[in-house]
């Protein structure tokens, strides 16, 4: 009889039923966890992971060190998230630079392009820097790359959260 | 960039750049015994999309998977995509799966097909050593794109 009248409470609990459905639905999960990311992305300040990096091996040529930080949980399954920075040493100073494009976010690569061997390349819109993560003017790049906060312990690269380059 | 409101948000502001999308195609299996691969085969697409979204995420949107079952018709779900895709104005669109049968299916944009990987039995690094594998497998199918015109 009332089938094609809804009432406004019944409307409403369709609503919600239905951002219930959504949340619920297996299919869905891949979204929530596009939508989680930027917030598992934010460090908190002063904690520091160990990177498989030892101290002593590293030159004066960025190296890419991976590491990850453990049993993060998200929507689509328990997972470790994995970080990477360029590192290197000047003197006796452990330089971790972020690895995350200041133009649009996309992956840097030491030496990825052939005609610039010793800059940071972005492939997405060819922006360049220098090894000082400073943005090489006439890229797409608006300013320099991050810095990790890096911390020496028995011999191992430690990282922490980025800041704003200090070294440019 | 991943389909949430801020990097949409992202995209209308940055157009000219975020020129590129990024479909994984997902087939679930329900076949019982296919269950295992199915899933095992899933992980592995979401990895690498995640893995390339990471890589590309000021170029690319990457979106959901479109996920589908096993008696899905292909060439069906590949017209709905082409008329549909079709509105969004990418230059470029590429698919991403690892059912082969797409590669006899006629759609709008690339279909890269990549045979799936068994990731689950494998430690940290020699996963991410077999993404960054696949992902150089399918870097030339993008760049030669990128910088055909
Ligand atoms: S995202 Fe790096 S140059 Fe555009």
């Amino acid at each position: 009889m009332s089938k094609n009248r809804v009432s406004r409470r019944q409307f409403l609990s369709y609503t919600i039923m239905g951002v219930g459905g959504f949340m619920a639905s297996g299919t869905i999960m891949p979204m929530l966890r596009f939508a989680v990311d930027p917030v598992l992305q934010k460090e908190g300040e002063g904690d520091f992971t160990a990177t498989p990096q030892k101290v002593d091996e590293l030159t004066e040529t960025p190296v890419r060190v991976d590491y990850t930080i453990v049993d993060r949980e998200d929507g689509w399954y328990k997972s470790d998230e994995s970080y990477s920075a360029w590192v290197y040493k000047e003197g006796d100073k452990v330089i971790a630079l972020s690895p995350v494009c200041k133009h649009l976010g996309c992956t840097v690569n030491w030496g990825g392009d052939k005609n610039h061997p010793d800059q940071f390349f972005c492939p997405c819109h060819d922006g360049r820097y220098y090894k000082n993560g400073d943005n090489v003017k006439g890229t797409p790049p608006i300013g320099p790359l991050d810095e990790y906060l890096v911390m020496e312990k028995d011999g191992y690269v430690y990282l922490g959260g980025t800041t704003p380059n200090t070294l440019v | 960039m991943n389909w949430n409101s801020k990097d949409l948000d992202t995209y209308f502001q940055q157009k000219e750049y975020i020129d590129t999308l990024l479909v994984p195609l997902l087939k679930i299996d329900t076949t019982p015994e296919q269950l295992k691969a199915s899933t095992s085969s899933t992980e592995f697409l979401m990895h690498l999309s995640n893995f390339i979204e990471t890589q590309f995420k000021g170029r690319m949107m990457v979106m959901p998977p479109f996920t589908y079952t096993q008696s899905t018709s292909l060439n069906e779900m590949g017209e709905v995509l082409q008329k549909d895709l079709q509105q969004l104005e990418f230059k470029h669109i590429f698919y991403l799966t690892t059912d082969r049968e797409w590669t006899d299916v006629e759609t709008y944009g690339e279909m890269i097909w990549i045979p799936s990987i068994p990731l689950e039995s494998m430690d940290k690094q020699l996963r991410q050593t077999i993404i960054e594998d696949q992902l150089r497998q399918v870097l030339p199918t993008l760049t030669k794109k990128w910088t055909g015109e």
